[in-house]
């Protein structure tokens, strides 16, 4: 068969408006996916570099002895950068005072990953920094020129070492957060370590092995070395390296993802409604065709000539449409992105074609397939309809093509397996309870006026497509609650855990003589700080009548899964009266807040995990030599991502009153206030603090950021929702016409016919609305509570908000797109249907 | 001619004869019955109708509401399967052939008038007449449907959509779109049904201009006894069986 036929069919056809729908629904599909696939690409690939700099790079070897030189050598061989750092802890002099540093000595390559921020005055300023300190130099904190009292020019003593402090170290990108490094960090260059004398064997060391390259290279390499490891060396790469704030971002990922699954979802149904649209109308075309001479063969060529070259068209159009969307996203966000957006990778485009051609073939090709079907005997007798291809296939083909690609984009079975139970679980419901809902519908209805009677004789009239309509709407409905609902908890939540004024500073190591000192700093100065922690270091020595080194070598063994901190090494040790917040015991009792009595502890549930402790243990603690018994009362689980003070170990309220402590709090310091961190150390030299406010600045922009691109897919699904609306009011438009027509023709006044189409879109809509709602209520506490990991809260506002907004947005749109029923003079319309 | 045929014997007889004379059968009908089931039984629609129509003969099939006669028409087009008998158009046994063979049968030596027009509606009233030729490859297409529209008084109209046009207007577009496929038998389902009589009688005229000028044999449908006066010959149904036969 001519292409050239086919092709001036399907102009013909587009002129005639009569692909404007199904076009447009398959634009859509592809659009969505690729936009959201195009920019969670860039926005992981943006990502994964962002968490290669939290390491310096790419993969990291940590080792407490040298590697053997053929590590780095077989690194080289294959290409990949290298660099290498020291780390130890010393203290550092000037003339009068003395500080106690984490000192990291790094060579010319460092950093592979992210950069290094340097200024010329403590606390302020700041610019990027090309490589480490020369030799003969030392970069610093901010916080330890105050505590040593100098300012940066002046040299100071490592060791047996003198080094010029040159320049403020502002940020390091691998220095990380937590207590662990709490010492303010002092960094030279590698090759002045042996000068400083520092390192003696037996000295605690850590030595650094940063790796970074082609991420294929660098799988080959990490199987060669993984073998080569000794033990207590690991090598770790961004993953392991940065769960802070990856959590949050998992759960975006995963958001968008629920939003691209959704919205291929809804743009199936439009693409299916309208595939079926276009083959109602052309089953007459078709029958028409075939009287004329065209074979069945012929018939199957024509059509699927013209899904080829619509598919093909749409889904370039749409990756257009795609790409334009995520680029405008892109630009709208770069302001608030830390890092530049790469450029985006191919995947996303051929997924959004492939996407437009599956949903071809599994929605619109079954409906397409049954106009060979048509019969050239309905030109004389209409009433014949076309025999359909299996239902079964038709629906088989559907089912596999959606799964296919759900799978596809997520690569997550689970998520996959529980949208579509889900959605296949709503359908079945809601299809059955609309059909109920219209049979007593109808009850009620005739009981009123005529617009009502005749609304809702019309919608028993057509049962089945309305109990369809019905299932349609309240299915999209139900997605843009569902989603909806997900992101307002999402957002919620991350606000909830680092909100404006979160505190951005640690203070550490406050002597008991200072706390009324800093106290007074803090009022004076209007800072808001956390209440005061007092702080003990300790270790557990005996568990349960066993020693705990004993017990945990036994435990620990040769490459078991308990991993982690462990038992037998100092801790910060504190004391509560009440749970802190993000806090939640799992096992056990918190004790209560006036207790007295023998001391208790409170475990967190990995440490407790990885040591093999439960509740009942009874343990010894060693506490600046003494003896502490206590028993565990409770185990709990901590937000870490919280940016508050949280530690594994919590005593009972007295427990640790006979032993000195120093105390810790946290206080929000706003960017202009920084200076005032220079007299506090100064006037507390022994206080430490730990700056964490450029952290928290960085991930609040990247929840920012994710929440618009969040808010952003869920505009891109509503439209989809919009098109499925008036996909299915569309396909039922010409019996409605010819309904209304006879009715008008037979003396219905237009307010009595527009009166009956309002009556019964707001009752569709109604209906929609409430199936709608219970089916979001059912599948967001699966959400938020199976993939989310979030809290489920029962929305009590959703139950008046579903069925008023299907009750308006039906009622209007549905009116709005049938209005044409009405203003048609009757003649034209039963003219046109014949 | 028409011959009612009622045997097998008579059958071979009639076509020696036609063999030695002039006229030869374009349509034969042989023991043709269709039957449909319904919830209440089997339904006969037509039973043991045999025929012969010859070339470029005027057929009028005439009956009351049901007598079955568009079935009949339907059978004859290939347009539909009879539950028993055959059916040959020229030589071909249409009744033995797949959907696919008789649509290319159709589209070589059938054209259809239907009462109810059959225009596509996103398609120009040009367009429409230009299909039958598109479907064949022919290059052409476009030349031709013009005269034709121009022969049925249309040319002016070309670019009309049927929903612009009249119903006798209409009626003409689909008269030029039979006539387009050059077709050696025309079927006509009451082409006049739709239209007023003035207007019915015009379209009317045209179809019987056109088919002397091209040589075409005219079989219609209709309950309109001066149509049937006009042509040939004329059948008479009553409850799926042929009751008369004039001319």
């Amino acid at each position: 068969m001519n292409i050239r036929l086919a092709l001036r069919l399907l102009w013909r056809d587009w002129r005639a408006g009569e692909l404007t729908l199904l076009l447009a629904a398959l634009v859509i599909a592809v659009g969505t996916v690729t936009t959201i696939t195009l920019f969670v690409d860039r926005l992981q690939q943006a990502l994964l570099l962002e968490s290669s700099s939290f390491l310096a790079a790419d993969k990291v070897i940590s080792t407490d002895q040298p590697l053997p030189s053929v590590i780095p050598e077989k690194a080289r061989e294959l290409g990949l950068q290298h660099a290498e750092t020291i780390q130890f802890v010393s203290m550092v002099f000037t003339g009068e005072r003395a500080q106690f540093t984490a000192v990291k000595a790094v060579d010319d390559n460092y950093p592979l990953r992210g950069t290094l921020i340097t200024s010329l005055t403590p606390f302020t300023g700041g610019a990027v920094a090309t490589g480490g300190p020369d030799r003969g130099t030392v970069w610093m904190d901010s916080r330890l020129f105050p505590a040593l009292d100098i300012e940066p020019g002046t040299a100071l003593e490592i060791g047996e070492a003198m080094l010029d402090a040159d320049k403020v170290l502002i940020k390091e990108p691998d220095r990380g957060g937590g207590f662990s490094n709490a010492a303010p960090r002092v960094m030279m260059h590698l090759d002045d370590v042996e000068g400083t004398e520092v390192v003696q064997p037996g000295s605690r060391i850590t030595y650094q092995y940063l790796f970074a390259g082609d991420s294929r290279v660098m799988a080959v390499f990490e199987e060669w070395v993984r073998p080569q490891l000794r033990q207590g060396e690991r090598i770790y790469g961004v993953r392991e390296g940065a769960e802070g704030i990856g959590n949050a971002l998992e759960r975006a990922e995963r958001f968008l993802l629920l939003g691209s699954l959704l919205g291929v979802v809804l743009a199936g149904v439009a693409i299916a409604l309208a595939a079926q649209r276009y083959a109602n109308r052309h089953f007459d075309h078709v029958a028409i065709l075939k009287t004329l001479g065209a074979t069945p063969a012929a018939v199957d060529s024509i059509f699927i000539q013209i899904f080829v070259v619509l598919g093909v068209l749409s889904t370039i159009l749409g990756a257009l449409v795609g790409y334009t969307t995520q680029s405008g996203i892109a630009a709208i966000l770069s302001p608030y992105i830390p890092v530049e957006l790469p450029a985006a990778g191919p995947r996303p485009v051929i997924l959004g074609l492939v996407t437009g051609f599956v949903c071809l073939l599994s929605y619109a090709l079954p409906p397409l397939l049954r106009l060979r079907n048509s019969q050239p005997v309905r030109v004389i007798r209409r009433d014949l309809d076309a025999q359909p291809v299996s239902q079964t296939l038709s629906f088989v083909v559907a089912v596999v093509g959606t799964i296919g690609l759900m799978v596809w984009y997520s690569g997550d079975v689970r998520l996959t397996a529980m949208v579509f139970s889900g959605a296949v679980a709503a359908v079945a419901v809601l299809g059955i309870a609309a059909y109920f809902l219209l049979r007593s519908g109808r009850l009620i209805g005739m009981q009123a006026g005529s617009a009502w009677r005749l609304a809702l004789a019309g919608m028993q009239k057509r049962g089945r497509e309305n109990a369809l309509h019905i299932m349609v709407f309240a299915i999209a409905i139900m997605l843009l609650l569902m989603l909806y609902l997900v992101r307002t908890a999402l957002i919620d939540e991350w606000r909830a855990q680092l909100p404006e004024d979160a505190p951005n500073h640690f203070a550490l190591n406050i002597a008991p003589d200072d706390v009324s000192s800093i106290e007074q700093m803090f009022t004076e100065n209007n800072i808001r700080a956390q209440p005061l922690f007092s702080m003990v270091r300790g270790r557990i020595q005996m568990v349960n009548g066993e020693s705990a080194r004993e017990r945990d070598r036994s435990l620990r063994g040769e490459g078991g899964p308990r991993r982690g901190p462990r038992s037998t090494s100092q801790r910060n040790l504190t004391w509560a009266r009440d749970l802190p917040d993000d806090n939640v015991v799992i096992e056990g009792e918190w004790w209560s807040s006036n207790h007295v009595g023998d001391a208790e502890v409170s475990l967190e549930s990995d440490f407790a995990w990885n040591n093999g402790l439960s509740v009942g243990d009874e343990l010894i603690f060693n506490i600046e030599d003494r003896e502490l018994p206590v028993t565990v009362s409770n185990i709990r689980r901590v937000a870490w991502d919280n940016m508050q003070p949280n530690f594994y170990i919590i005593f009972s309220p007295g427990s640790l009153a006979e032993f000195p402590s120093t105390y810790m709090t946290s206080f929000y310091l706003h960017g202009d206030q920084k200076l005032l961190l220079n007299d506090l150390l100064r006037a507390h030299p022994t206080m430490s603090v730990l700056e964490v406010d450029a952290l928290i600045e960085q991930i609040q922009n990247i929840i920012e950021q994710v929440t618009l691109a969040i808010e952003l897919v869920l505009i891109l699904i509503m439209i989809s929702g919009a098109l499925v609306l008036l996909a299915s009011i569309e396909a039922s438009m010409d019996e409605r016409f010819k309904q209304h027509g006879i009715l008008r023709t037979l003396g219905a006044s237009r307010r009595l016919v527009m009166g009956s189409l309002v009556i019964e879109f707001a009752a569709l809509g109604l209906f929609a609305g409430l199936l709608a709602t219970l089916g979001a209520e059912i599948s967001v506490f699966m959400l938020e509570t199976q993939v989310f990991e979030l809290g489920y809260q029962p929305n009590i506002t959703l139950w008046l908000l579903g069925p008023i907004v299907g009750t308006l947005l039906i009622g209007i749109v549905g009116t709005l797109a049938t209005r044409k029923v009405v203003s048609t003079p009757p003649s034209t319309v039963l003219r046109e249907l014949g | 001619m028409i011959t009612l045929v009622n045997s097998r014997n008579e059958e071979q007889q009639l076509a020696e004869e036609n063999l030695k004379g002039e006229m030869r059968p374009i349509v034969k009908v042989v023991n043709l019955s269709k039957s449909v089931g319904t919830s209440e039984g089997t339904l006969t629609i037509l039973e043991g109708i045999n025929l012969e129509i010859n070339e470029s003969d005027s057929v009028a099939i005439v009956g009351a509401s049901g007598s079955g006669k568009t079935t009949l028409l339907s059978l004859m087009a290939g347009l539909d399967v009879p539950s028993t008998g055959q059916v040959f158009l020229a030589n071909d046994e249409i009744t033995a052939m797949t959907e696919e063979e008789r649509a290319r049968v159709r589209g070589r030596r059938v054209g259809f008038v239907f009462q109810s027009f059959q225009l596509l509606g996103s398609l120009t009233a040009l367009e429409n007449v230009m299909l039958p030729a598109e479907l064949k490859g022919d290059a052409d297409a476009a030349g031709r449907a013009c005269e034709l529209m121009e022969r049925v008084g249309l040319g002016h109209r070309l670019q009309h959509y049927p929903r612009q046009l009249s119903g006798g207007e209409q009626q003409r577009v689909a008269i030029a779109r039979a006539f387009a496929s050059d077709a050696e038998i025309l079927f006509a389902d009451e082409p006049t049904g739709n239209l007023d009589t003035r207007t019915g009688e015009r379209v009317i005229d045209l179809v019987f201009d056109l088919n002397r000028e091209f040589g075409t044999t005219l079989i219609l449908v209709t309950h309109d006894g001066r149509l049937a006066d006009r042509c040939d010959q004329s059948i008479s149904l009553d409850s799926g069986a042929i009751i008369e036969v004039r001319g």
